[in-house]
């Protein structure tokens, strides 16, 4: 049987990285004695696959993982019993069963994020300056890969850009993104923005939260 | 400190693996540090990943817990790029439970796992904000130290309060109980010293002087009142199996370096190796039960969810009931993917069977460690290994499907020769031909040589015999790189001057203690690391105090000398030592002392020490 749970992850957990976080799922499964499928092959592992990686440092409120398990287990009590093993900062929020042939990569097509950035210096009219940089017919930007770095037009991954909210230097944008392989981030946005504005955000100091993945 | 917390976090966001700076993982203790009597921060003098894979952490950061009076922290040495950012915002070294500055504890307790590791200790204080010498810290918190390296205080004398020299978990309560009362009382640092040092097992080194003869050996080290003990005995626990042993363990979120369950099934070991500290100062060998074993088993793998269990000690195939305590966790835990791993597998006690078993839940590498190339030089270290051990042990591997080894071997032991150095690269050959045997040809075959340079430690019988000389040693690693040319083979070899610089400060005096604050103050820390260690910085220390650090290394000493670690009694008698060395420079043999004693004298330490009886 395949279950589907969605989570978030904040806190000091927003510090460990995809791989990490794979592993303290796969312990906190075990610690709640949820029987969860091994693969077959040399070395066994956990049937279990994540939606697209987090960046480290960002938080997310609406990710997803499906795990195989054996038998039949309850959703709800699925919830319960891993949040009882799971640490401070990470919580199953849904679970519900799929079919064993629904994948969860073939599911995620479009993600909303919520990023706060600090301006450094003043800028008039930002939500103007927003509508203006969304108005380019193209955004090109070079994204860094396992392969290197290439050239790719921004434009073509970006869904909706707006402020939220500002409280002095404190501004709150939201973010939707096309997911699909080797998509753009959001702080790929939000690099490419800065360069339009002619840096005035401190970009040590952006927090990315992933409010949700889409499923269709 | 919320204020703290959120200076940590403006930090956080630009540093490596800023997990190693959070805490939060599962099974780490959080109290209320209101309404303890003592804060005790435990301090590792690395890096989290290789603290946290420490054994010793995990017990007594276990077992202070359990007191109610105390409240335990932990706190590892930053990594360069997280403290040049805490020295720039000004932001003090902070445990990861509560995140509270070092300062604010009442007991900072350092392991003294590896001697490179002791600028660290220094910077960890400095970064405490705490003076480093411990006649400049008045109303600061007490600084102790224990592990393997404090059986030689000597070096660490000017900049700890207290050592503990033995089993931690058999004495801690009982200086804890003396650090309640004392604080209570108010009382000062000197007197609490003075009571601590009648308990068996502590040397507080400020009541102590260390005098000199004129060839620079030591004539004395000496109490400097009545009352304070001469001769510093060592700690034993005495029943392994009634000891504790945490049935919970903390899962770090990032990747250490053994990230695992750690089960101890023994302590010491029976082989006498001849090079071997650990071997000498870990006697006797004392085993837990199977049944306690597997008892703690099923607790620590309900409470971690760890993939994978350890077996750990210095020869876990020694263990008297290895082979069913391996196949009973095999078959209990191979549904939840939990698998077992045995880390120190010696090539005789090898058994295939075993490992195909352990294979079956999670593939693990084959290493074995003949640490000489040649029959005379194995019998010297007192290695009882043969290369007919060697061969049916890879054969059997090869057949069940191995196709990587991993060798390791030590240069510059005492008597070495090149033919002993070339034996090496024989052996690596020879274990290739056997694997052209089984399979025809030699492809897919991968065989990894590492050596590793000879230190001479106290408490073992070389303590007497000089190190290789560097250039030595580099000619002997040139000679292997030249040997272990082709596709098959890699050779990996230590930093010579690390092991040169491990030799000075293991076997190091108080003068030497002197060159460390001198080093740490130029700059140098995490000394072990390749990229951060600065070893012109060392030799500039050792000038600038007078003092050459060669005479530690390769100085021939007499068997009458006064070594710095006199003052400490591990229970292996000193003649037991010299006849083992004098055995070693003629090649012969001593058995295992499972199956005959040798007469190291362990049991004589204590009343109630009991050697392992077959």
């Amino acid at each position: 049987m395949k279950l589907r749970a969605k989570f978030k992850k904040d806190g000091d957990l927003k510090y460990i990285s995809h791989l990490d976080l794979m592993r303290t799922i796969e312990r906190a499964m075990r610690r709640a004695q949820i029987k969860f499928s091994l693969s077959k092959g040399f070395n066994p592992h956990p049937l279990i696959s994540f939606g697209p990686a987090l960046s480290m440092g960002a938080t997310t409120h609406g990710d997803y993982f499906d795990v195989v398990v054996e038998g039949e287990i309850d959703p709800k009590r699925f919830k319960d019993d891993l949040n009882k093993a799971l640490p401070d900062g990470l919580e199953i929020i849904d679970c519900y069963i799929v079919d064993d042939k629904d994948l969860l990569s073939n599911k995620v097509k479009e993600a909303e994020y919520t990023v706060d950035v600090y301006l450094m210096s003043r800028v008039t009219n930002l939500a103007f300056e927003i509508t203006r940089f969304l108005g380019r017919s193209e955004i090109f930007i070079e994204k860094e890969s396992k392969s290197g770095s290439k050239v790719i037009d921004l434009k073509n991954y970006i869904l909706d850009l707006k402020m939220l909210d500002s409280k002095g230097s404190k501004i709150t944008l939201y973010v939707k993104l096309k997911i699909s392989e080797g998509s753009p981030g959001p702080i790929y946005v939000i690099k490419a923005l800065d360069d339009f504005l002619g840096h005035v955000f401190d970009v040590e100091r952006v927090l990315v939260d992933r409010r949700n993945l889409i499923l269709n | 400190m919320s204020d703290l917390k959120n200076k940590i976090d403006d930090l956080l966001m630009k540093v490596n693996k800023p997990a190693r700076y959070t805490g939060g993982e599962i099974n780490s203790v959080i109290k209320d540090a209101n309404k303890v009597k003592i804060r005790f921060a435990f301090a590792f003098p690395d890096v989290y990943e290789v603290g946290m894979s420490h054994l010793g952490l995990k017990i007594l950061y276990s077992l202070m817990n359990e007191r109610d009076d105390t409240y335990c922290e932990r706190v590892f040495a930053p990594w360069v790029d997280m403290e040049n950012l805490m020295r720039e915002k000004d932001v003090p070294l902070f445990s990861l439970e509560t995140k509270t500055p070092l300062n604010m504890f009442d007991v900072i307790g350092f392991t003294l796992q590896y001697e490179l590791s002791y600028t660290n200790i220094l910077n960890m204080l400095d970064l405490s904000k705490i003076p480093i010498r411990s006649k400049d810290r008045k109303g600061y918190p007490l600084i102790i130290a224990g592990g393997p390296c404090a059986v030689n205080p000597a070096p660490l004398s000017d900049v700890v309060d207290l050592f503990v020299i033995g089993d931690g978990e058999e004495i801690i309560n009982e200086i804890l109980d003396l650090v309640a009362s004392c604080k209570k009382d108010n009382v000062p640092k000197e007197d609490f010293l003075r009571r601590a040092s009648k308990i068996q097992g502590v040397y507080a080194p400020s009541l102590y002087v260390e005098t000199y003869n004129d060839d620079n050996t030591i004539k004395s080290i000496k109490p400097i009142e009545e009352g304070v003990p001469a001769v510093i005995k060592r700690r034993i626990v005495k029943d392994l199996d009634k000891t504790y042993h945490p049935d919970k363990q903390i899962v770090p979120f990032i990747n250490i370096v053994h990230d695992r369950i750690v089960l101890e099934v023994f302590r010491g070991c029976t082989r006498g190796c001849r090079f071997c500290q650990a071997g000498m100062i870990y006697r006797p060998v004392r085993e837990r039960s199977k049944e306690t074993l597997l008892k703690l088993a099923d607790k620590l793998i309900k409470s971690t969810g760890y993939e994978e269990i350890s077996l750990t000690s210095l020869s876990t195939c020694d263990y008297s009931q290895i082979e069913s305590l391996v196949y009973d966790l095999i078959e209990k835990y191979k549904d939840m993917g939990t698998g077992v791993a045995l880390p120190s597998t010696r090539i005789d006690a090898f058994s295939v069977n075993l490992l195909n078993e352990i294979q079956k839940v999670r593939k693990t590498g084959l290493t074995l460690a003949p640490e000489a190339g040649t029959q005379r030089l194995r019998d010297v270290i007192n290695k009882g290994v043969t290369e007919e051990d060697l061969v049916n042990s890879t054969k059997e591997a090869f057949k069940a499907g191995w196709k990587s080894v991993k060798l390791y071997f030590m240069l510059g032991l005492p008597t070495e020769t090149m033919e002993d150095v070339k034996g090496i690269s024989d052996l690596a050959h020879l274990v290739a031909d056997v694997y052209k045997d089984v399979n025809g040809s030699t492809k897919g075959l991968k065989i990894t040589v590492s050596t590793s340079t000879f230190v001479p430690k106290p408490f073992t019988p070389f303590q007497w015999y000089p190190q290789d000389d560097m250039d030595s040693i580099i000619n002997k690693q040139n000679y292997l790189k030249e040997l272990l040319r082709g596709k098959i083979f890699s050779y990996n070899w230590h930093e010579p001057n690390m092991s040169f610089l491990e030799a000075v400060i293991s076997k190091g005096d108080r003068k030497v203690g002197q060159a460390i604050i001198k080093a740490w103050e130029s700059g140098c820390k995490f000394d072990g690391w390749d990229e951060q260690f600065k070893f012109d910085k060392w030799l500039e220390a050792f000038e600038s105090v007078g003092v050459d650090p060669k005479f530690y290394a390769y100085k021939n000493r007499d068997f009458d000398e006064v070594f710095p670690w006199d003052i400490v009694d591990v229970g292996v008698r000193k003649d037991y030592l010299k006849r083992e060395y004098k055995k070693a420079i003629e090649g012969k043999l001593t058995g295992d002392c499972r199956l005959h004693c040798t007469g190291c004298g362990i049991k004589d330490l204590d009343e109630g020490v009991v050697c392992f009886e077959a």
